[in-house]
């Protein structure tokens, strides 16, 4: 009997005690304090990441000084570590992509957007877009393996002896056809369909009065294009061609493959080069155990962070904030 | 008259000149895709696909243990992304106020999203591969998937935010006018009606992960066997015991194809460009199913 009557007064405490417990979880908002923790982890992960590089690339800064970033010596065993040749084979193969990839995305762009009957349209642009997915390993060995040669025997001497009196067109590598200008063709076609599709989107954007006001005008269709339908999307367009350019900047692979791999600066757009990105893959497995050079090559992509942060800042500056991918 | 025909020929001229750029740009990338089709023909058969390269007598015969590595990778890293990256989504869409914070949160994630893959690369052989090496077993499965977790975490974020961006207010809100709570009006409007939209975002990190070769290669190591559920003596590891596989090193097919530019004379030609063949119809079987959830989404509304 007394026990039937502590476990009943038991039972009404403890019951009393979870109504009390549940009632302060309503007030608490479980499920928001868990998404925030969410966020928290991202931005902790997101922070954790750059200091990590940064820290761990710290003891190059201070040694080298600017020296990091103006020597052109990159040598383990003298303790030198120059990355301006890198850093000049990176801009140099970026502009390059950029000057062949930019014009033939963007003309394709207003084709498939402006001129293109609907039924190409609905053909050509999906096949574009799922081009985007082609890994970039894949790019790397169908340069190497199928274009390579083409370019040593037949592209690189002919625009060599076409335009070979002016300097940065003169073949300074005969014997391979690797190079800045093989490289750069093969990222050109990788981020062609990225700045195609993102263009096409920008471009169908363009609210449908303004051309129509345009043409009543009496505007040909180009002109209409070029004078009123290319300004309004322009913002978005640059942003295409800005992820285009982040995505040639950090590109390894392929780069690693087509770039030829010589630690020089680049003496023209046929000559060979190294690029950031190639230098991390090809030496992190050799010197991870080394604090120095480690240090160093840490210091490569701490600078690599430092161009793309750039970048994103000056495409978030132009377009806000667009889909990235 | 004279402008007349100077106009009609400038809008003709152009016409030409943007066809033919679409022309060029459509042809290459055919003729990429069909090359390396042509090219891998001799290598391609149920041998090749299906087999281990460890039961093979030569060095890159068969790509059987890096495809179901690859996909093990992808899936591992979509399963640690995902819970974060849609968490973030809809705190930041339906918790956090617009403010200087949120902004910067965002060009945050822009950064990671645009971040070079090397950089994650280095990152994770450094602090995953090495520092957590009792927990991740080095280079393994594990190490490449949490590596690979942070590269398409900003993917599927941004996807996320977008789909829930698209639900309507007026169901939103009358779920809170009916007595809903904020966590039941997330719960029972939000997310379903968003769910395509997420989806999309996690298909298309599954393709991202299968195609990156960069971080794999610094992460997971490579294993010619097929990854198999076991455990390992290891005095290293704590409890004195390795998991296969996820702290062992696991195979993948970018790294196949890798192995085609690191081994040229040992690894014969149509394989290298099979294993290529291979990846690509992976990844844009994904990347088809994404589209396919999104139209469907899209005929839904």
């Amino acid at each position: 009997m007394i026990e039937e009557i502590r476990t009943a007064v038991q039972n009404e405490f403890s019951g009393s005690k979870s109504s009390k417990r549940t009632a302060f979880l309503k007030k608490l908002d479980v499920p928001g304090i868990v998404f925030l923790l969410c966020g928290i982890i991202t931005i902790l992960i997101i922070v954790f990441l750059i200091a990590f590089i940064f820290y761990t690339a710290l003891p190059t800064f201070q040694n080298e000084g600017l020296g990091f970033i103006t020597g052109i010596n990159w040598d383990y065993s003298q303790h030198e570590y120059g990355a301006l040749a890198l850093i000049a084979g990176t801009i140099v193969l970026t502009v390059t992509t950029i000057a062949i990839a930019c014009p033939l995305s963007v003309l394709t762009a207003i084709f498939l957007a402006e001129y293109s009957p609907p039924a190409l349209t609905k053909v050509l642009r999906p096949m574009i877009e799922l081009l985007v997915g082609i890994p970039s390993v894949v790019y790397g060995i169908f340069g190497l393996f199928v274009l390579e040669k083409t370019f040593r025997y037949n592209i690189n001497p002919s625009i060599s002896s076409v335009l070979g009196f002016i300097p940065i067109f003169r073949n300074l590598q005969p014997s391979t056809g690797t190079g800045i200008l093989l490289a750069s063709t093969v990222l050109s076609i990788m981020i062609l369909p990225t700045i195609t599709s993102l263009s096409v989107e920008a471009l169908n954007s363009v609210p449908r009065e303004y051309k129509e006001a345009s043409i009543s005008l009496g505007a040909t269709k180009w002109e209409t294009i070029k004078k009123v339908v290319v300004p309004v999307a322009s913002s978005g367009m640059i942003t295409a061609v800005v992820l285009g350019i982040m995505r040639a900047m950090g590109e390894t692979m392929a780069v690693v493959m087509l770039l030829g791999g010589q630690m020089h600066i680049p003496g023209s757009f046929l000559d060979t080069a190294y690029a950031m990105t190639s230098k991390i893959l090809n030496d992190i497995g050799y010197y991870v155990a080394d604090d120095e050079a480690r240090s160093a090559l840490f210091a490569i992509a701490a600078v690599l962070i430092a161009f793309e942060v750039i970048t994103v800042g000056a495409a978030r500056y132009i377009g806000g904030r667009k889909k990235w991918n | 008259m004279e402008l007349k025909k100077k106009r009609f020929l400038e809008e003709k001229t152009f016409i030409v000149i943007t066809g033919l750029a679409a022309a060029i740009t459509s042809l290459l990338l055919i003729l990429i895709v069909g090359k390396i089709a042509l090219e891998s023909l001799p290598a391609l058969n149920l041998y090749f696909l299906t087999t281990a390269e460890v039961d093979t007598p030569g060095f890159g015969q068969a790509i059987g243990n890096s495809i179901v590595g690859t996909i093990y990778l992808s899936l591992l890293s979509v399963i640690f992304a995902m819970p974060i990256s849609i968490g973030t989504a809809i705190f930041l869409k339906k918790y956090a106020r617009e403010s200087v914070l949120t902004r910067t949160v965002r060009f945050l994630i822009d950064v990671l999203a645009g971040m070079p893959s090397i950089v994650l690369g280095v990152f994770g052989m450094l602090f995953i591969v090495i520092y957590l090496k009792p927990l991740t077993g080095g280079f393994s499965l594990i190490s490449g998937a949490l590596a690979m977790a942070i590269l398409i975490l900003p993917v599927i974020e941004k996807a996320a935010e977008e789909a829930i961006g698209t639900v309507p207010k007026e169901l939103e809100e009358g779920s809170i006018a009916l007595g809903g709570t904020k966590w039941t009006t997330i719960r029972k409007i939000t997310i379903p009606y968003a769910l395509s939209g997420i989806m999309t975002g996690i298909v298309l990190g599954i393709g991202r992960s299968a195609e990156e070769s960069a971080i794999v290669v610094l992460t997971a190591g490579y294993s010619q066997f097929y990854p198999v559920l076991e455990t390992l003596q290891n005095p290293k590891m704590p409890f004195g015991v390795q998991l296969g596989p996820f702290q062992e090193p696991v195979g993948a097919l970018s790294i196949s194809v890798y192995h085609m530019f690191q081994f040229p004379n040992i690894v014969p030609r149509a394989n290298g460009f099979a294993a290529a063949l291979v990846l690509i119809v992976i990844v844009m079987v994904i990347n088809l199913l994404a589209r396919l959830i999104l139209w469907r989404w899209k005929i839904g509304q």
